[in-house]
């Protein structure tokens, strides 16, 4: 259902009519018995994708989907926000950056049901040299994880709701609002993963950043209008961005300074003009190469504490989930 | 090479060096000097403007969160009230032409009227030149400048970052909050916030 036929990607904007035509074109050289089962295979084809073409937002579509084929009592599980965009058109991560916001989800939930805070996958530096955001093009999923406790029955089918507010930009910014609506068998067997979605989750996992490594160390300093993290993990880097979960700590429009030392790298990332106050940690998403971006919590060094650089573990994706719940 | 002439060069390097950090336009800085075409004509010097209150507000009609405060009356309400006591109010265009937000004189006029605003003047700002020297990222983006010149707020006009109409009654305005907490005299508790809103849309905007 989420893979629309090539021949229809979309029936905005009068795509499922030019696929149509398109198929009609081709059958003009097929002959007999044959060409009028693919036109009606291809029509079938085209009406089951435009229906999960997924309801409109500027710009784009978004689609509620289950990882699994039902639910049941005490198994949580995920759901997925599938944003697919036009080239060119992005939304946001969690912190915008300098500008936007990041999506919002209103949750109508049957008792038993409760929703966790979005997983947000690495996102991407957008913007000018004047102006930094962070955020997604193309397309994203993001996962939800759902609570079920003992009150969920097997009493009929659970119907999700979920109003979600998304801020598309490109060269403008366009806010759009969607009510979507999943249902979902509850049964008392253990759930089953839903194959049709298999894909989708798997890609949206494996763009979430990762816990770093147990034995890297990572800690911050403060320099005056910079604030230097500081990362040793046994080997070089020579490639690092980092990605700030709170907004007003670093100036997104900085230049990431990377020196790379012997057993990992220090990155000197300018303070926001915001920045008031000095901070006790930097939580973000340190980004290595195109398939490795990491989870860091680092704790503000003291003035005078022990030079070496103290664990500071790594934060189990909850801070990530900060902020979520408005 | 002769002192007299080693001073005014040595001078001169140091105000060269010195004068980008002075005039940053962040809080507790002085606010730095420019020189507009307003939409009515006149040529406004912010120097001109010492001695009162200054609000300036980066304005982009096209704008979704721009709208939220003009479609819900508050940013034509806060013009009036604070133009009311003496406040000096620009609302500056920093869109570049052909970018969202752009206006000519007679449109920002028309503009103007048809929302019924009342700002003290809209600056007309198609090269960006006063946005880059405020580091204006975002419309609706407010600065607060106070009689001796300096910047006693910068940033996002509320703490609703959203383009909820719904929001606006709810939300704690930071312009009210130092203007009332600098003329009682007092220190402005929240100098700077994160502006939110729409990327203003300079010339290099690609989003």
């Amino acid at each position: 259902m989420l893979h629309t036929p090539s021949c229809c990607p979309s029936k905005r904007n009068g795509r499922a009519f030019r696929c149509i035509k398109r198929e009609v074109r081709r059958r003009n050289s097929t002959p007999g018995f044959s060409r009028a089962l693919t036109l009606v295979v291809s029509l079938l084809l085209c009406s089951l994708g435009a229906q999960a073409a997924g309801t409109p937002i500027p710009h784009g579509t978004l689609d509620l989907v289950a990882e699994n084929q039902w639910i049941t009592e005490g198994h949580d599980f995920n759901l997925g926000l599938h944003f697919q965009l036009e080239k060119g058109w992005h939304i946001y991560w969690l912190n915008p950056g300098d500008s936007g916001e990041p999506p919002r989800v209103k949750w109508q939930l049957p008792a038993g049901l409760a929703a966790g805070p979005i997983e947000w996958p690495t996102p991407r530096r957008l913007g000018t040299p004047s102006i930094v955001d962070f955020g997604y093009e193309d397309e994203v999923t993001l996962i939800v994880p759902m609570h079920a406790d003992a009150r969920l029955t097997p009493q009929g089918p659970a119907q999700f709701g979920a109003e979600v507010k998304v801020l598309v930009c490109r060269e403008i910014c366009i806010p759009g609002k969607a009510q979507l609506w999943l249902t979902l068998p509850v049964k008392s067997q253990a759930p089953v993963p839903d194959a049709r979605t298999r894909d989708l989750f798997a890609a949206a996992r494996k763009s979430l950043p990762q816990p770093a490594p147990r034995n890297w160390k990572f800690s911050v300093g403060d320099a005056k209008d910079s604030l230097v993290l500081s990362a040793n993990v046994g080997h070089q880097i020579t490639q690092a961005v980092f990605f700030p979960l709170a907004e007003s700590q670093i100036d997104n429009t900085a230049p990431q300074k990377l020196a790379p030392t012997a057993a990992g790298f220090r990155l000197t990332l300018r303070k926001s003009a915001q920045l008031l106050k000095p901070i006790e940690r930097l939580k973000g998403v340190l980004v290595l190469s195109a398939d490795r971006a990491y989870l860091v919590d680092a704790p503000l060094s003291k003035p005078g504490a022990a030079k070496n650089i103290r664990d500071v573990g790594i934060y189990a994706a909850q801070s990530l989930k900060e902020g979520q719940q408005k | 090479m002769k002192r007299s002439t080693l001073y005014p060069i040595l001078i001169a390097l140091l105000l060269c060096t010195a004068l980008p950090l002075i005039l940053s336009g962040k809080t507790g800085e002085a606010a730095p000097e420019f020189t507009a075409t307003a939409s009515n004509g006149k040529t406004v010097h912010l120097s001109d403007y010492r001695g009162k209150y200054v609000v300036l507000e980066w304005h982009n009609n096209g704008c979704p969160y721009v709208g939220k405060h003009y479609n819900s009356g508050n940013m034509q309400k806060l013009q009036k009230q604070w133009t009311g006591r003496g406040v000096i109010w620009f609302t500056i265009l920093s869109s570049a032409p052909g970018n969202q937000g752009y206006m000519t004189a007679s449109e920002e006029n028309a503009y103007l009227t048809k929302v019924q605003a009342a700002p003290t003047a809209a600056l007309l700002d198609p090269t960006g030149q006063i946005g880059h020297l405020y580091d204006a990222k975002t419309s609706p983006q407010m600065v607060v400048i106070n009689p001796q010149g300096v910047v006693i707020y910068d940033g996002a006009i509320d703490d609703k970052p959203t383009t909820d109409l719904e929001d606006v009654p709810t939300a704690t305005n930071y312009v009210n909050l130092a203007l009332e907490q600098a003329l009682a005299g007092k220190q402005v508790e929240t100098p700077t916030t994160r502006p939110y809103g729409c990327s203003v849309k300079y010339a290099d905007s690609t989003h």
